[in-house]
C-alpha cells in the first residue's frame, strides 16, 4: 500500500475516534473549561495528530488516548460522588470582592492584577467598582459578580408589577417546513396553522421562521421583506374593546334617568372595570 | 341615536371581545393564564347577560325607545 493511502486511512480513524472520545467526555462550554480539562483536550488533539501521520505507533497512540479520554470520565464520575476529589481536580472559586471590597491576598493568590480585576468587570458592563458587592473567581477563570441590591436592574417584582407567566415559545415553521413535533407541543395542528396562515393573508412557503408563544399566538417572518405584515396585536386589541365597552357603560350611567336601571349599570361598569385591572397584566405586559 | 341602540352597540363591542378572550381560554399554555382568561369569561358572560336583560326591559317598557 503506498504510503498517502495508509495515512488516508489512518486520518480517517482517527477522525472518528476523536470524534467519538470527545463525544464521551462529556458537553462543555471549550471556552469555559478549567485548564486542565483544557490541557486534555490539547493532548488528545496533539496524540491524535501525530499518530495518524505516522510520527506514533499506531498501537501506542490508540492507547494514549484511551488513557487521556477514559481518566477524566472516571474522574469525572469519582468527583460527582466526592466533594473532595471534586475540590482537587477541578480548584476552588476564589472570592475576589466581598461587601464592596477587593480581597487583595485573594487577587494575588490567583495571580491577578487590580487592572485584570476591572477589565472582567468591566465585560460585564460594571464600570464602577463602588457598583460591586461581591466578585467570584471560578475555577474556570470566569468572574461573575453580584452587584449591590440599589445597583441591580429593576425587576417587575421590585415595581410590584404583575406580569403574564411565560413559557418557551416554539418554532413552528423553520425554512418554510413545518414542525410537527411543535405544534403537538402546544396543543395545535397542521389546521390551525393553516387557518392563521389564512388570517393574515400569506402561504407556507412564503414563510422563513414562525413561533407561537404562550397565548397562542403567532408570530410570522418571512422571506419577502418588502411584504409589511400586520403583527398580532390582538391581546391589545382585546383591552381596548373591554376598555372602550367599560367607558360607554360608564357614560349610560349619567345619561340614565331610572333609578334601579342606574344602578344596574354601574354594578357592571364596576365589574368591567376590576375585570380590566385583573387582565391588564396579561394583555398589556 | 337613541339610548337602546347605543346599548346594543356596546353588547356587540363586548361580546366580541367575550369571543376573543374564549380563544385565549382555550389555546394558552400556561394554567394560571388559562384560569385567569377562564375567569374573565365568565365575568363578561355574567355582564352581558345582565346587559341583555336590562336591554329586554327598556323596550318592554318604553317601546318607544326601541332601537334598530
Amino acid at each position: 500500500m503506498p504510503v498517502w493511502t495508509i495515512i488516508l486511512l489512518r486520518s480517517v480513524f482517527f477522525f472518528f475516534l476523536v470524534l467519538f472520545l470527545v463525544r464521551i467526555m462529556g458537553k462543555r462550554n471549550p471556552s469555559r473549561l478549567i485548564p486542565f480539562k483544557f490541557t486534555l483536550y490539547v493532548m488528545i488533539g496533539v496524540t491524535a495528530a501525530l499518530t495518524a501521520v505516522g510520527a506514533v505507533n499506531l498501537f501506542l497512540g490508540v492507547v494514549a488516548l484511551a488513557v487521556f479520554s477514559l481518566l477524566p470520565i472516571g474522574l469525572d464520575l469519582l468527583s460527582a460522588r466526592s466533594k473532595f476529589v471534586h475540590d482537587i481536580v477541578n480548584g476552588r472559586e476564589t472570592v475576589l470582592v466581598k461587601q464592596g471590597k477587593v480581597m487583595e491576598e485573594n487577587l494575588n493568590q490567583v495571580r491577578l492584577t487590580g487592572e485584570d480585576l476591572l477589565r472582567e468587570l468591566r465585560y460585564k458592563n460594571v464600570f464602577n467598582l463602588n457598583d460591586v458587592e461581591f466578585a467570584i473567581m471560578e475555577a474556570t477563570g470566569d468572574i461573575n459578580m453580584v452587584l449591590k441590591s440599589d445597583k441591580k436592574p429593576v425587576t417587575p417584582k421590585d415595581l410590584e408589577w404583575k406580569v403574564s407567566p411565560q413559557t418557551e415559545p416554539q418554532t413552528v415553521i423553520l425554512d418554510g417546513s413545518v414542525s410537527n413535533e411543535a405544534l403537538t407541543e402546544m396543543g395545535l395542528n397542521r389546521n390551525w396553522l393553516e387557518q392563521q396562515l389564512e388570517t393574515i393573508g400569506i402561504s407556507l412557503e412564503n414563510v422563513f421562521i414562525a413561533q407561537v408563544d404562550t397565548t397562542g399566538e403567532l408570530y410570522v417572518d418571512l422571506f419577502d421583506d418588502t411584504v409589511s405584515l400586520a403583527q398580532p396585536k390582538v391581546r391589545e386589541m382585546l383591552y381596548a374593546n373591554l376598555e372602550k365597552a367599560q367607558a360607554e357603560l360608564s357614560g349610560f350611567v349619567l345619561e340614565i334617568e331610572d333609578q334601579e336601571t342606574k344602578e344596574a349599570f354601574a354594578g357592571n361598569a364596576q365589574r368591567l372595570e376590576d375585570l380590566l385591572e385583573k387582565l391588564r397584566p396579561h394583555l398589556l405586559r | 341615536m337613541t339610548v337602546t341602540s347605543q346599548l346594543k352597540q356596546t353588547l356587540a363591542g363586548l361580546k366580541s371581545a367575550q369571543g376573543t378572550i374564549r380563544t385565549y381560554a382555550l389555546q394558552s399554555q400556561e394554567e394560571e393564564l388559562r384560569n385567569i382568561f377562564q375567569e374573565s369569561l365568565e365575568t363578561t358572560g355574567e355582564i352581558i347577560d345582565s346587559l341583555e336583560n336590562r336591554l329586554k326591559k327598556i323596550e318592554f317598557e318604553e317601546p318607544q325607545y326601541k332601537g334598530n
